[in-house]
């Protein structure tokens, strides 16, 4: 314990000595995590509605008019069982035409004097199988069955939901890694610099017989410090922004940005994670 | 206690190291390797730390062998063996009893073993009254007897020293070989590289090797 406050101690005093050099890791991790956080709950909120945009996507399962009763239950049994499938709601071509008549506002029978509604399925997909490639193969599985006349479903739609959501969380993904990437490099080259000015107290202990590891954690303590310090400030200025959007924009926006607590701590923590790395690969190229 | 077996070392970017060297140095010995800048005086303290390790041969400290000694045990070493140069290598920004309780924080020693150690050691100096001082608020002979605090407060088995008297005044640098000379009087074995040959007058029984050109020519 008591090497654990020495150390707390010299990572603390590493970060008041290393003035410019820390402040540049600290404003450029402040940087980097406020573009992190808000393109985070951005891409969080865009896959909410995407993924509430697809639940309003049903696939619609028409049967043949000649299945009688018994193949019909059987079928919903089977559509039951599908681990691909949350709901299954049958209609039956009375409901069929009642459905008609609130739709239209007439009667089928009056117009036609028959009801030519085939009996249908309505399903709802569980939430990871709500795209093309799932409904596409849930859809050929399905119309192999006999009684299946025809599945339909809203593939242009799904098609362009998936491609730009593609997109766009790919651009967010490289946007990400590119600027975690870039804050530990730089985090790493200010830290070589405080270690550089630092070389004498480095080889001193060298001599005086500490441990690399010794030697490693004040600076390893400084990059963790300097994270916690940089994030901290993003963590405040996201809070104001969002705060700012959901009580003085929601006229000009229609959109409420939900961060909760967590959403501040793993910020705090994810700076201090890139604090780390940073001055753990730089006391590492140093020592070796 | 440090054994030396045909020992070579070359340096890549000059010419001096040291060459086929056999030397053995047992406790309590106070040795003066003395000769010319560049001849090997240096290589041969760096190899006893093992800051260098030799190309052919092998060094032996205790129970250490160069040969056989890993990375991660060259601190252990260390811990054993107290090194002073002419630069004193002091930390600028800390006190005097922060520069000599670094060796203990190193060791993991406990808060108050590293008070009672540190303030017996620099009493032992002379220098219980400069514990809150800054080095650039002490003369270099003081610097020096902080530096020699700090390699002693480990209670080593043998205590280098590079050139200990090249910033030091002729009166500070007999001081200094007193003080050298009564921490050999306690058992503690000493290693002094050094151009001053009247140092060596000074201490009654001292071992003397003579390096030149990277080899060894007498010792005594």
């Amino acid at each position: 314990m008591r090497i654990f406050f020495f150390l707390l101690k010299e990572g603390f005093r590493g970060l008041v000595r290393s003035k410019y050099a820390g402040a540049f890791s600290i404003i450029i991790i402040w940087i980097s995590l406020i573009l992190v956080g808000i393109g985070y709950v951005g891409a969080r909120d865009m896959i909410f509605a995407v993924d509430n945009i697809r639940s309003q996507f049903d696939v619609d399962i028409f049967i043949h008019k000649s299945a009688n009763q018994e193949e019909i239950n059987k079928f919903a049994n089977k559509l039951k069982n599908m681990v691909e499938i949350e709901e299954v709601n049958y209609i039956s071509p009375d409901s069929a035409a009642k459905r008609f008549h609130k739709e239209f506002g007439e009667d089928i029978f009056d117009l036609l004097e028959m009801n030519p509604l085939p009996p249908s399925f309505t399903i709802q997909l569980r939430n990871i199988y709500r795209n093309l490639i799932s409904i596409e193969s849930i859809s050929r599985i399905l119309s192999k069955d006999n009684i299946v006349d025809e599945i339909k479903y809203r593939k242009k739609i799904l098609y362009l939901l998936d491609k730009y959501q593609r997109i766009a969380l790919s651009v967010i993904l490289l946007v990400f890694a590119s600027l975690t990437l870039i804050s530990v490099i730089l985090v790493s080259n200010s830290i070589k610099m405080t270690i550089f000015a630092r070389r004498d107290i480095i080889s001193t202990l060298k001599l005086v017989g500490a441990t690399d590891n010794f030697v490693k954690a004040p600076f390893i303590i400084e990059g963790a410090l300097q994270g916690m310090i940089g994030a901290s400030l993003s963590a405040g200025i996201i809070y104001s922004l969002f705060y700012l959007l959901n009580t003085q924009f929601t006229s000009v926006f229609d959109y409420r940005a939900v961060v909760s607590i967590h959403f501040y701590i793993f910020l705090i923590i994810g700076g201090s994670i890139l604090g780390i790395s940073g001055s753990t690969r730089a006391i590492k190229k140093f020592l070796s | 206690m440090i054994s030396f077996i045909n020992v070579n070392y070359t340096f890549k970017t000059k010419d001096a190291g040291i060459k086929n060297v056999n030397l053995n140095i047992n406790e309590g010995d106070f040795v003066f390797l003395t000769g010319p800048s560049g001849s090997g005086k240096t290589t041969l303290l760096r190899l006893i730390y093992m800051d260098l390790l030799p190309e052919k041969g092998n060094v032996l400290v205790q129970n250490y062998s160069s040969n056989k000694i890993k990375n991660r045990q060259i601190p252990y070493l260390r811990r054993k063996v107290g090194m002073i140069f002419q630069d004193f290598r002091l930390l600028p920004d800390r006190s005097v009893f922060q520069n000599v309780a670094i060796s203990l924080y190193a060791a993991h020693y406990k808060l108050n073993q590293i008070k009672k150690k540190v303030y017996s050691i620099l009493n032992q100096v002379e220098l219980g009254h400069r514990v809150h001082f800054k080095p650039h608020q002490l003369s270099g002979g003081e610097k020096q007897r902080v530096a020699i605090a700090r390699a002693l407060v480990k209670e080593p088995i043998v205590l280098l020293a590079d050139e200990p008297t090249g910033n030091l005044d002729p009166r500070a640098s007999i001081e200094l070989i007193n003080l050298l000379y009564k921490i050999n009087q306690q058992g503690t074995a000493i290693i002094v590289a050094t151009h001053n040959y009247s140092l060596i007058k000074r201490i009654p029984n001292a071992r003397l090797v003579q390096v030149e050109n990277s080899e060894i020519v007498s010792v005594t």
